[in-house]
């Protein structure tokens, strides 16, 4: 049956695993061990050629779809109920188990390269490079550039960037099911605001200002010494900090301490990117006028950290750049004020309000 | 400029925020026996289960108070010398210009034998849901983090609804397992959803024959009470307490109802209600109805100069004739933003409109618009009960041949919509037709459609 209300989120807190007890500080140690295992040596080779996958990238994205599938049983116990969650979180799942694993592993074997159908540039910003592109099949090439560039954009115009940060993106998909226990951790604070809006942005022109140079680069081809090694070293670090420390080891392995989609909230390009598309298109959280009591429940299970109290009391709808619609204010609101919206304003909506500081 | 507020609720803090908006130099002083901080009462109950932190239910950042300049005093103010012009505190005074008094609500209190038992409390301060946690969870509801203490600590005078209690479970060595409910609210239902969070076997006992029969008639209290068992819950509807039974130890240990039923319980919340907390101007000049609310016009005004009231304590003028304070989140909210502007010294009056609140009970949510007491006995209503992929129950009450009042549960509405359908005096056929452009359901939720049996013709 279709029900609103949530009812089990009780005891939240009480959780130590949740609530940044010696537990949660374990687990967050044991998640960064894996990550710093996997990106920085190879003894996952081995394992993983044991039972069969070619690489420990497979054996990498199979975990990873394991740990989405439990995270998901579990999610679905507590907020099933809701329509909405439950949808979603059949598609992320679907979406991880058939173009996270089952298509790559199939295109191996079919002895081509393998590529992730759901990703994008400039969450992949090599999907773009002329390299990439030259060793791909026409269908994939039209596939990256016309889906990166064309129709994600497009898409987050019309369903705001929730299409893809709650529904399609794999880390978003991780973060929702197995590192949902946490979403409450993140930081409401105004200076994790203001560090967000330095981190997130800066990570999304360096992604972009890398394709460039690399692009560039692979164009001119060989024999520009000093911005040929500029190139490679850019690109280097920029794979070794942003996609494996910034995604895999800080942005995943703080979840139990920072709460879930560190990733998604302080450094991933593409949330930057589709944030500001988003601010151009229909989604909104509208808010129902004079219903809220404060209580605040909605920002304190934000995974983004957005004080939506504040604008639910103020009774302002609107539409945030970080906001990735994964719809739990609506579902742990008592009094039922919030509703996720694809619809263009109308004349009489009040103006957007830019933000909820209370400044002197 | 000199403006004083008493009380660090919703209401005070709006007309705080609302005058320092404008005016960056006037003195604020806001003076709270019960907190350092501002934070919404409404969400206790979800400290209790654990499902908030203390720090969660805090709205604005705790460097507030230094930023906007505000003047915390952290005291029980004991009167107002509306000649001198001070706020009487114990041992000292503060002079105003303008006062605003929002100092709340505190609980009814119960005269039965037995009342001031240990272990037996109510849940509607900051020290009483410390109690409780104390009473549950032996200590804070937080697991791997104790929440920050307030900076400082204040005397609490007797007969103050903010002192802290004696716990039984501190007596008893060991915490709370079961638990007695007393009173048919919402606060009675939520102290119930966050007791059944702990794990204690939790029993309600309401006076009336139904849960909230104010607002919700016996079929809808017949499925509220459905969903309280179905969570464990013991209902006793229409029977009352006659003694809360003590141990030797001075710890409540049980209770007796005017029927007879006799339970064992460690702990007792009394949620019969909450009365404006105003008997500290008892000996002041400004009038008070027999309730207790302090008797304000439109304008807040109450009956000494530059002194307004807003929030729970104010008893303000009813449409249709009458004062009564009005214990709600927003209408203080409100109060306390026309609080503002009077306290500027604009003209601002207070309207409340039609009366409309929402609620979650247990796992049914509630929305209620204009008259429905006297659709009681549901003669005159048109009720829809939904049993399908969503359950819901649709109550619409006609009077005189229009639209009076709406009473739903189990779907999401926009209650200004159905409120602008009353104003407008619409006939039930027109709304019935309408109907799904009030709805507020979340996305994906089918929506409610009204059997072709049910419609009314013109």
């Amino acid at each position: 049956m279709d029900g609103q209300a949530q009812q089990r989120l009780m005891a939240t807190y009480r959780d130590a695993w949740r609530s940044r007890g010696i537990v949660a500080w374990l687990v967050s140690i044991g998640i960064v061990a894996v990550y710093v295992t996997l990106y920085f040596t190879d003894v996952l080779d081995p394992p993983a050629a044991a039972i069969g996958l070619e690489s420990k990238w497979f054996l990498y994205s199979f975990v990873y779809s394991a740990a989405m599938i439990a995270g998901a049983w579990s999610f679905l116990r507590r907020h099933g109920n809701s329509r909405y969650q439950r949808v979603r979180t059949y598609v992320n799942v679907g979406v991880q188990v058939l173009l996270g694993f089952c298509v790559p592993f199939a295109m191996k074997l079919a002895g081509q390269k393998d590529f992730y159908l759901s990703y994008f540039w400039p969450l992949k910003i090599d999907y773009l490079f002329p390299t990439t592109l030259r060793s791909l099949p026409v269908y994939l090439v039209l596939y990256a550039m016309l889906g990166s560039l064309v129709a994600v954009p497009l898409l987050t115009i019309y369903f705001g960037k929730r299409w893809y940060c709650s529904w399609v993106c794999g880390c978003g998909a991780l973060a929702n099911t197995i590192g949902d226990p946490w979403r409450h951790l993140s930081s409401k604070s105004t200076a994790a605001w203001r560090l967000e809006n330095v981190t997130v942005y800066a990570v999304l022109a360096l992604a972009v200002s890398t394709t460039a140079v690399v692009a560039g680069n692979q164009f001119l081809g060989p024999g520009h010494g000093a911005f040929s090694h500029f190139a490679s070293q850019l690109q280097h670090y920029y794979f070794l900090v942003v996609a494996s420390v910034l995604a895999g080891v800080v942005g995943t392995g703080l979840y139990p301490i920072l709460g879930t989609r560190v990733w998604c909230r302080y450094f991933c390009p593409m949330a930057a990117l589709l944030g500001l598309v988003q601010k151009l298109g229909r989604f909104r959280i509208a808010v129902k006028p004079d219903m809220c009591i404060s209580c605040g429940n909605c920002s304190t299970y934000c995974e983004m950290g957005i004080d939506v109290r504040s604008y639910a009391q103020s009774n302002q709808s609107f539409t945030r750049a970080s906001c990735v619609g994964c719809g739990m204010c609506a579902h742990v609101c008592p009094r039922g004020v919030l509703r996720l919206e694809n619809r263009w304003p109308i004349q009489g909506d009040k103006k957007q309000q830019s933000l909820p500081v209370v400044d002197f | 400029m000199r403006i004083v507020i008493v009380g660090n609720g919703v209401a005070g803090m709006e007309a705080a925020l609302g005058v320092r908006a404008r005016e960056p130099r006037w003195s604020i002083t806001i003076v709270s026996e019960e907190s350092d901080h501002f934070f919404s009462r409404t969400a206790l109950m979800y400290v209790l289960a654990g499902q908030m932190s203390h720090r969660d239910i805090e709205p604005l950042e705790r460097d507030l108070y230094a930023r906007a300049r505000f003047d915390r005093v952290r005291a029980r103010a004991t009167g107002v010398d509306v000649n001198a012009r001070v706020v009487e505190l114990a041992g000292d005074t503060i002079p105003y210009d303008r006062l605003l008094v929002a100092s709340g609500s505190r609980p009814r209190s119960a005269a039965w034998k037995g009342a001031h038992l240990r272990g037996v409390g109510h849940f509607v301060t900051l020290q009483d849901l410390e109690w409780l946690e104390h009473e549950v969870h032996g200590g804070p509801s937080c697991g791997g983090r104790p929440p920050r203490p307030d900076a400082h600590e204040t005397p609490i005078a007797h007969g103050s609804p903010y002192r802290r209690r004696q716990v039984a479970a501190e007596a008893r060595r060991r915490t709370a397992r079961s638990a007695l409910v007393i009173g048919g609210g919402l606060i009675g239902i939520e102290a119930v959803e966050s007791l059944l969070a702990a794990g204690l076997t939790v029993h309600l006992w309401v006076r009336d024959e139904w849960f909230w029969p104010l607002a919700i008639d016996r079929r809808e209290g017949a499925w509220i009470a459905e969903a309280l068992r179905s969570h464990g819950v013991e209902v006793r509807y229409g029977d009352e307490v006659e003694e809360l039974l003590g141990g030797d130890d001075g710890n409540v240990r049980g209770a007796r109802s005017t029927q007879g039923a006799e339970i064992a319980v460690d702990v007792v919340v009394i949620a019969i209600g909450v009365v404006p907390n105003t008997e500290w101007l008892a000996a002041s000049a400004i009038e008070r109805d027999r309730g207790g609310g302090i008797l304000v016009d439109a304008g807040l005004r109450t009956s000494a100069p530059d002194v307004l009231a807003a929030g729970d304590c104010a008893s303000v003028p009813w449409p249709g004739g009458g004062h009564r304070p009005e214990q709600l989140w927003y209408t203080a909210r409100d109060q306390g933003r026309v609080a503002a502007r009077r306290l500027l010294g604009d003209e601002a009056t207070y309207a409340r409109g039609i009366f409309y609140n929402s609620a979650k009970l247990v796992d049914i949510e509630y929305t209620a618009v204009g008259q429905l007491a006297s659709g009681r006995d549901g003669a005159a209503d048109w009720l829809f009960e939904e049993r399908g992929r969503v359950r819901s129950s649709t109550r619409i009450a006609v009077r005189n041949g229009h639209v009076a009042g709406f009473s739903l549960l189990g779907r999401r509405w926009d209650h200004s919509v159905l409120g602008r359908w009353i104003a407008e005096r619409r006939s039930l056929a027109w709304v019935l037709d309408h109907l799904t452009e009030a709805g507020w359901d979340s996305e994906l939720v089918p929506p409610l459609v009204v059997p072709p049996e049910l419609r009314v013709t013109r």
